[in-house]
C-alpha cells in the first residue's frame, strides 16, 4: 500500500493506523497515550498530523493519527505548519502542571516527556500560574509514587487493569485534578506492577529498587540478558555502575516477553549485589581458607586425580557450564542436579517437544492463541509472563472477533473494549488450587493431579474417540471434557499448556494427547510444559541420569569427589538424603555464586560467576536457546564463569598448556560434536570475535560520563578497560553505533528517543519482530512427517488415603525463586512458609486452621509449618509452599504423613 | 641566487678589530638594557605574599555550593558528569530520608560527588549545565600536592562552608567572580 | 459505623432492581446520591459501606464518587451557597456576590463557617442565565442575587436553623 507523506511515497503494511506508520518508516512522531502493545485511544492529542483529500487540497484536515487507518494514496503531512503549531501547544499545555523536576527525577534522562517536548519544539513556558499538586502514595517496596509529574495520559491504568489484569491501581476525580493511584496507600497487588516504570511516559512510576542506587540511564554499562528466576526466558537488560547491578530493565523481544516483565524478573536481581556472595575461592581444611587460584587449581587438580569423580549439574547454571563440568568428569560420571521424579518429567518433556508432532509454544503465539487449556500448573505463580500471554489471548480473541464483526481495526482500544465488554476467549484451567488466572477462565477445576490427567485423558479421547484405550470415565468427567472439547474443536490455534509443578507424569502425558488429539487438519495446535528452573530443559535435553541415581552410584561404589555446580542440592531433594550423599563423598569440590546449604559442605568453593558476572546460554522450556552477556567487569576478584573455572581444572588434567584464550563459541562448539540435540547452537548469537567495520558492540552509551573519575578514588592511573574476549561486546563507549544484530543490543536508543520508546527504532514494525529477527534459536524443530507420539496411561482416580497425604508444591509468582528471593524488596512480600489443606484433611487431621503441621515422608521429619484451610483444595492433598527463601527441598508428588 | 625577499641584509663578514674583540661596548649596550628594566614595572609579583588579581571571570577551583539555610544544593542529578569533556566528574545518589531536610535542599543528594583535577580542564561546562547552582568554579586554583592521589577531590573537598556558621570562610570561598547567566 | 435506614434501604433495593441480574454496579450513582441524603457527605467510610451493599469493590466507588463535583467528599455545612461563576452570570457580577459572601461569612471557597452552618462553592452554569447572577441553595434557586439579598438569605437561613434546634 502507498501513502504519501510530506510529499514522498512510501510503501506501508494495510490495517496499521498512521502513527504506526510513520513509527516504522523511522519517522518521528510525538505520542503519548499509544503504546504498541495497548493500542490507541486518541486521549493525548498529541500525534496530530494534517490529511488531505486529495493533492489539490491544500488546506487538509488535523487528525490524530492514531486513530486513522492506512488507506491507499492517502497523504499526509508531519511538518505542516498548522500540525507542528497543534503539537506544541498540547505539549505546552500538558507541561502547565509538570513540575519540571528533571534533575531530582529517576526518570531524567530516559524519559518519554522530555523526548515528546524536545521533538515537538515547545521550550518556552508561558503559563505563570499556580501548578497543582498531589499527595504521593506508598505503592510498597517496588514502585515509587510521584502524582505531581503526571500528564494524564491514562496508560497506567490501561496497562494495570485493562491489560494485566489488576484491580486495585485505578483513576480517580476529574478536570484537572486527576489522580491515579490506589484507593488507599498500600502494596500494588498485581506481579507485573513494575511494568509501571516503563509504561509511564514520565516519572510518575518509577523503580523503587533502583532509587537505592540511582544511575541514570547514560551512566548505565548495559549487557543483554536473560531472566534466571523461571523457565520462561524472558530477555532483559542487566545494567551496571561501580561494579554493582542497579537494576533490570526489559529488552524486547517479539517471540518471547514482548514490552513486559514480571516483577520478579524486574527486581529480582539483587542477589547479584548480595552480602552473601562468594567472591573469594576457599580451601576448608586448612587454617588460612582463602586460596590463590592456583593454589585451589592445584588442590583441586589433585583431588580429581586422587579418586573417581562425580559431577552434579544444575537446572539454574548455563549449557556451558553444565556441559563444561561434563566433560571434566566424563559423560558418565555427570549427573542432573535433581530429584529422579523431576528429572523423569523433564525427560517426558523433551521426548514430546523432540517428536516435533506439536509445535513447542512462544510466548508471542500463546498471546495469539484463541484457545487455551491448562492443565496442572498454577502459571501465575510458577510463569508469570506465561499468564501474562495467556490473560490476552482471552482477551483478545473477544477483540478480534469483535473486531471483525463490524471492521474496526484490533487496535481502536476503546471501542473494540466497548463492543467486546465482556466477552472473553476461551480459557480452561484445570489445576490443583485456585489462581489469579481463574477470574478470566470460562472452565476452572480444581483437583488432585490424577484426576486432572483423568480428565485430560477424557478430553483427548472426546476429540480422537478411539485413540484412548481405558475409557471407564464418569458421566460428570465426560460431561466437562465435551464442554471443553467443544470449546477446542472450535479454535483455529489452541494451546494446551502443562507443567512439572504437579509432579505426576500422567498430567503431562494427558495434556500432551489433547494437543495431539487436537493437531488435526486446519488447526494448528501449540503445547508447552512450565519447567522449574531457567536451564530445566537445557539440562533435560543434555540426558543425563539424576541426582538419585548419583547417591545411589556412589553408596555402592563408594570413594568419590563431587564436583557441584551451581546447585544448592538440598532446594531440590529432601535434606536426608542430601545428607547421605555428603558423607559417602570423600570430598566435596563446589562451585556458587551465593552461600547456601549446600556450599557448607563443601571441602573446597569456587566463585562461580551469575548471569551479570559472566557469560553463558540457557534454553528455556519452550527450547529457545538465548544467550546472555557478562555486565560487570571484573577486575579484581576471582569470581569467573563456571565453566572457565572447569576449562581450566580441564587443561590441567589432561596435561594440556593453556596456551589459547577460551571462548564460550569453542565449547558450545565442542558441545554441538559431543550432543548432537544441540545442533546450532554455535549461532545463538554472533561469535567473539564478531565486529561491525572492526569495532565491537559497545556496551556503555555514547554519554556514558565520569570515565577519568569512577575508579581514581582507587587508583589514579586510569587502567585499561576491561577487555572482554568473550563476546562482540566490549566495556567501553568507543565502538559501533548504529542497530547491531537484535541478539547483542546492550540497550535501546535512538537519536532524540531516550526512553524505553526507542525501542521502536529497532523494529521491522511497531510491536513486530526485532530488525533481523527475534534473538534466540528454537532447538526443536516442527516435523512434518513426525510419528504420532501418543500415551495411553490413563491413571485411576485419586483415592484419598485415611492417613497420607499427597504432597505438593505451592510457588508464589513474587516469593519463589532461589537467587531472586534474595531481593530485600521481594522478600517482603513473600510469604512466610505455610501450609495449606482442604477443610475436610483438617477434620480428618483434627486440626484447624493456623496449628503447627509437621510433614513426614518415610522417616525424615521436615520443619513445622503452620497450616491453612484452603476450600479449593481438594481432600487428601497438602500444599507447601515451595521456592521460598526457606523452603527446602521435600519429596513432592509422594504421599507423607502428616503430625500434629 | 635570487633573493625571495627584498630585505636581505649581506652578512658582514669582515674580521673584527681589536677594540671590537674586547666587546666592551656590546656589555655595556647588554647593561645599558638591563638597568633599564630595573625602572620598569615589575611583571613578576611576590607569591604568595602577594596574590594576583584574577580577570572576573577567572575559572578555578571547584566549590559544591549551599542555598541560604546551609543546605546542600546538589541533587546528584549527573548533568555535570555528562557536560564534562574531560570525563572527570562522578558521583553517587542517595535518597533523602526524613529528617535531613536541614542537610539536603532537594529530595535525592549527592552521597558521593569526585572531581579528578588531574582531568579537570577548568572549562567550566559543569557550572553551566548545573541546574540547580550547586557547582561553581571559584577563583583559587588547585594547590599543588606531593601525591597525584591529592587530586582526587572528595566532597568534602568541593563542599563549601556553612554560610551560617562560618560567613567569612563562605564568602571567601564563594569569591566574587562573575558566573555565566 | 454508616448505615441506612430501613427505608433507604428498601430505597437502595428498588433501585438495584431497575437493573439486570449482576449489574448492581450500574445503581451505584443514586445510591450515593441516597447515601449523600442521609449522611450530608460521603465519608470513606461511607463509600466503602455502599461497595458491600452492591457487592463491588470500594476503589470502584471511589472512582466514582471523586469523579462528580456534587458528591461531597468532605463535610459542609447545613447550607450549601453553590454560586454561579460562569459567562453571563460573572457578567452580571457574580465575582462581587462570591467576594461579599467571603467576607460576611469568613471563609474561602470550599471552606464551611465554623459553627458548620454555611458552605460556600463555585459552580457552573446552573442553565438560570436569565436570572443572573444567581446560586442554589439546597434544591432551590435563589435569584438576582444582590448584596442585600444575600444577606436577607443568610439570615434566614441562621433563622430556621436556629428554629429546628
Amino acid at each position: 500500500m502507498f501513502i504519501h507523506i510530506d510529499n514522498k511515497t512510501y510503501t506501508v503494511k494495510a490495517g496499521k493506523n498512521l502513527l504506526e506508520a510513520c513509527l516504522t518508516l523511522d519517522l518521528d512522531l510525538p505520542y503519548f497515550c499509544w503504546h504498541p502493545a495497548m493500542g490507541s485511544v486518541g486521549a493525548c492529542r498529541q500525534c496530530a498530523v494534517k490529511v488531505y483529500k486529495d493533492e489539490n487540497d491544500m488546506k487538509g484536515r488535523l487528525v490524530m493519527s492514531c486513530m486513522e487507518t492506512v488507506t491507499e494514496g492517502l497523504r499526509l503531512s508531519i511538518e505542516d505548519k498548522t500540525a507542528k503549531a497543534f503539537r506544541e501547544q498540547v505539549i505546552e499545555w500538558l507541561m502547565t502542571n509538570h513540575p519540571h523536576d528533571c534533575p531530582v527525577c529517576d526518570e531524567g534522562g530516559a524519559c518519554h516527556l522530555q523526548d515528546m517536548t524536545v521533538m515537538t519544539g515547545h521550550d518556552y513556558r508561558r503559563y505563570n500560574y499556580k501548578k497543582r499538586t498531589y499527595t504521593n502514595q506508598y505503592l510498597g517496596p517496588l514502585i515509587n509514587h510521584e502524582m505531581n509529574r503526571c500528564i494524564q495520559c491514562y496508560r497506567c491504568v490501561r496497562y494495570y487493569r485493562d491489560y494485566a489484569g489488576g484491580d486495585d491501581l485505578n483513576v480517580f476525580a476529574a478536570h484537572n485534578h486527576v489522580y491515579f493511584g490506589r484507593e488507599k496507600d498500600g502494596v500494588l497487588q498485581s506481579p507485573f506492577s513494575g511494568n509501571l516504570s516503563e509504561v509511564c511516559p514520565t516519572g510518575v512510576f518509577t523503580d523503587k529498587t533502583l532509587k537505592e542506587h540511582y544511575t541514570r540511564k547514560w551512566d548505565l554499562t548495559m549487557a543483554p540478558s536473560v531472566c534466571n528466576h523461571c523457565s520462561v526466558g524472558c530477555n532483559t537488560i542487566a545494567a551496571e555502575r561501580y561494579g554493582q547491578l542497579r537494576c533490570m530493565l526489559n529488552r524486547y523481544n517479539g517471540d518471547v516477553n514482548g514490552y513486559f516483565l514480571c516483577d520478579r524478573g524486574r527486581f529480582g536481581y539483587e542477589f547479584v549485589n548480595s552480602e552473601n556472595r562468594i567472591k573469594q575461592a576457599l580451601i576448608r581444611s586448612r587454617t588460612n581458607e582463602a586460596a590463590t587460584e592456583s593454589e585451589i587449581m592445584e588442590h583441586v587438580q589433585s583431588l580429581i586425580s586422587m579418586s573417581k569423580v562425580v559431577g552434579i549439574g544444575s537446572p539454574r547454571a548455563s549449557l556451558e557450564s553444565n556441559f563444561a563440568l561434563m566433560q571434566l568428569v566424563g559423560k558418565e560420571n555427570f549427573y542432573q542436579g535433581i530429584s529422579e521424579d523431576e528429572a523423569h518429567l523433564n525427560r517426558l518433556v523433551v521426548e514430546m517437544l523432540r517428536s516435533g508432532c506439536v509445535h513447542s509454544v512462544s510466548l508471542k503465539e500463546i498471546e495469539q492463541a484463541d484457545a487455551v487449556l491448562i492443565i496442572g500448573e498454577d502459571i501465575w505463580n510458577t510463569a508469570p509472563m506465561m499468564a501474562l500471554a495467556v490473560r490476552q489471548a482471552v482477551v483478545k480473541t473477544a477483540a478480534s472477533q469483535a473486531s471483525q464483526e463490524i471492521k474496526i481495526p484490533v487496535w481502536l482500544d476503546s471501542a473494540i473494549k466497548e463492543l467486546a465488554q465482556e466477552e472473553k476467549g476461551f480459557l480452561a484451567t484445570l489445576t490443583i488450587a485456585t489462581s489469579p488466572i481463574d477470574d478470566i477462565a470460562t472452565h476452572s477445576w480444581h483437583a488432585a493431579p490424577d484426576d486432572l490427567a483423568r480428565l485430560g485423558f477424557a478430553i483427548a479421547s472426546y476429540l480422537q474417540p478411539g485413540k484412548i484405550v481405558n475409557t471407564d470415565f464418569s458421566e460428570a468427567l465426560l460431561d466437562k471434557a465435551k464442554k471443553i472439547g467443544d470449546a477446542l474443536k472450535k479454535a483455529k490455534n489452541p494451546v494446551v499448556i502443562t507443567g512439572t509443578s504437579c509432579y505426576n507424569d500422567n498430567v503431562i502425558k494427558a495434556a500432551f494427547d489433547v494437543a495431539v488429539a487436537l493437531n488435526t487438519g486446519e488447526r494448528k495446535t501449540s503445547f508447552s510444559c512450565v519447567m522449574t528452573e531457567c536451564n530445566s530443559m537445557g539440562l533435560a535435553m543434555m540426558g543425563s541420569p539424576s541426582f538419585s541415581v548419583a547417591n545411589e552410584n556412589i553408596k555402592t561404589n563408594g570413594h568419590a569427589t563431587a564436583v557441584i555446580l551451581e546447585n544448592d542440592v538440598y532446594k531440590h531433594i529432601p535434606s536426608a538424603n542430601a545428607d547421605e550423599f555428603f558423607n559417602s563423598c570423600d570430598h566435596v569440590i563446589v562451585l556458587d555464586a551465593l552461600h547456601n546449604a549446600t556450599t557448607e559442605k563443601a571441602q573446597v568453593l569456587l566463585p562461580a560467576a551469575t548471569f551479570a558476572d559472566g557469560d553463558g546460554t540457557l534454553v528455556n522450556n519452550e527450547g529457545r536457546a538465548q544467550r546472555f552477556f557478562q555486565v560487570i567487569p571484573n577486575t579484581t576478584s576471582q569470581v569467573q564463569e563456571s565453566w572457565r573455572w572447569l576449562k581450566k581444572l580441564q587443561t590441567l588434567k589432561l596435561h594440556t598448556l593453556n596456551g589459547h584464550a577460551l571462548h564460550p563459541d569453542d565449547l558450545l562448539r565442542e558441545m554441538e560434536t559431543a550432543l548432537p540435540q544441540f545442533e546450532g547452537i554455535t549461532n545463538v548469537s554472533p561469535k567473539h570475535d564478531f565486529t561491525i567495520h572492526g569495532e565491537k558492540i559497545p556496551r556503555e552509551p555514547h554519554r556514558y560520563s565520569g570515565r577519568t573519575a569512577i575508579l581514581a578514588n582507587k587508583n589514579v592511573s586510569e587502567p585499561k578497560p576491561f577487555n572482554d574476549g568473550d563476546s562482540p561486546l566490549s566495556f567501553t563507549m568507543e565502538g559501533y553505533k548504529g542497530t547491531p544484530p537484535s541478539g547483542v543490543v546492550p540497550f535501546f536508543w535512538s537519536p532524540g528517543w531516550n526512553s524505553v520508546q526507542s525501542v521502536n527504532k529497532y523494529q521491522e514494525e511497531t510491536n513486530g519482530a526485532l530488525r533481523g529477527g527475534n534473538p534466540g534459536l528454537q532447538l526443536f524443530k516442527n516435523k512434518s512427517d513426525a510419528r504420532d507420539l501418543f500415551f495411553n496411561d490413563v491413571p485411576e482416580s485419586f483415592v484419598v488415603a485415611k492417613d497420607r497425604w499427597l504432597l505438593l508444591p505451592k510457588y508464589d509468582a513474587l516469593g519463589s525463586g532461589e537467587l531472586s528471593s534474595y531481593t530485600a524488596a521481594l522478600k517482603t512480600l513473600s510469604p512466610q512458609p505455610f501450609a495449606s489443606m482442604s477443610t475436610g484433611s483438617l477434620q480428618a487431621l483434627n486440626a484447624k486452621d493456623g496449628d503447627m503441621l509437621q510433614i513426614v515422608d518415610a522417616g525424615i521429619m521436615y520443619g513445622s509449618l503452620p497450616v491453612k484451610a484452603d476450600e479449593n483444595v481438594c481432600d487428601g492433598v497438602v500444599l507447601v509452599t515451595a521456592g521460598l527463601r526457606e523452603s527446602m527441598g521435600m519429596s513432592w508428588g509422594t504421599r507423607v504423613q502428616i503430625k500434629k | 641566487m635570487q633573493s625571495l625577499t627584498n630585505r636581505v641584509k649581506p652578512v658582514d663578514r669582515k674580521p673584527m678589530t681589536f677594540l671590537e674583540k674586547i666587546y666592551l661596548w656590546e656589555i655595556a649596550k647588554g647593561m645599558m638594557i638591563t638597568i633599564k628594566h630595573f625602572f620598569k614595572r615589575k611583571p613578576t609579583i611576590k607569591y604568595p605574599e602577594q596574590k594576583r588579581e584574577f580577570s572576573s571571570v577567572f575559572r578555578g577551583l571547584h566549590i559544591l555550593n549551599r542555598d541560604e539555610q546551609g543546605r546542600e544544593r546538589c541533587t546528584a542529578c549527573g548533568l555535570c558528569a555528562v557536560a564534562c569533556p574531560a570525563e572527570a566528574i562522578t558521583m553517587e545518589a542517595a535518597e533523602r530520608k526524613t529528617g535531613e531536610e536541614h542537610l539536603y535542599r532537594e529530595e535525592k543528594y549527592a552521597a558521593r560527588y569526585e572531581i579528578n583535577m588531574l582531568r579537570c580542564i577548568f572549562c567550566g561546562l559543569c557550572e553551566e549545565a548545573c541546574p540547580k547552582d550547586a557547582i561553581y568554579l571559584s577563583q583559587t586554583f588547585t594547590p599543588s600536592n606531593l601525591t597525584r592521589a591529592q587530586f582526587i577531590y572528595k566532597k568534602d573537598d568541593l563542599l563549601i562552608p556553612d554560610p551560617n556558621k562560618d560567613p567569612e570562610q563562605y564568602a571567601k570561598a564563594l569569591g566574587d567572580r562573575k558566573r555565566p547567566q | 459505623m454508616a448505615q441506612f435506614t430501613e427505608e433507604r434501604l428498601a430505597k437502595v433495593k428498588e433501585i438495584i432492581a431497575r437493573y439486570p441480574d449482576g449489574k448492581q454496579k450500574s445503581a451505584l450513582l443514586p445510591v450515593l446520591h441516597l447515601a449523600q441524603e442521609q449522611f450530608g457527605w460521603l465519608s470513606s467510610e461511607t463509600m466503602d459501606y455502599v461497595a458491600g451493599l452492591l457487592q463491588i469493590e470500594p476503589i470502584e466507588v471511589y472512582e466514582v464518587a471523586t469523579f462528580y463535583s456534587m458528591y461531597n467528599l468532605k463535610p459542609v455545612g447545613k447550607y450549601m451557597f453553590e454560586v454561579c461563576q460562569t459567562g453571563p452570570c460573572m457578567v452580571r457580577g457574580s465575582e462581587d456576590i462570591i467576594e461579599y459572601i467571603k467576607q460576611k461569612l469568613g471563609i474561602k471557597v470550599g471552606e464551611t463557617t465554623a459553627d458548620g452552618l454555611f458552605t460556600l462553592k463555585t459552580v457552573e452554569c446552573l442553565g438560570a442565565c436569565g436570572y443572573a447572577p444567581m446560586m442554589q441553595l439546597g434544591k432551590h434557586y435563589r435569584e438576582h442575587l444582590t448584596k442585600e439579598k444575600v444577606d436577607a438569605i443568610i439570615e434566614e437561613c441562621r433563622r430556621n436553623a436556629a428554629a429546628n434546634n
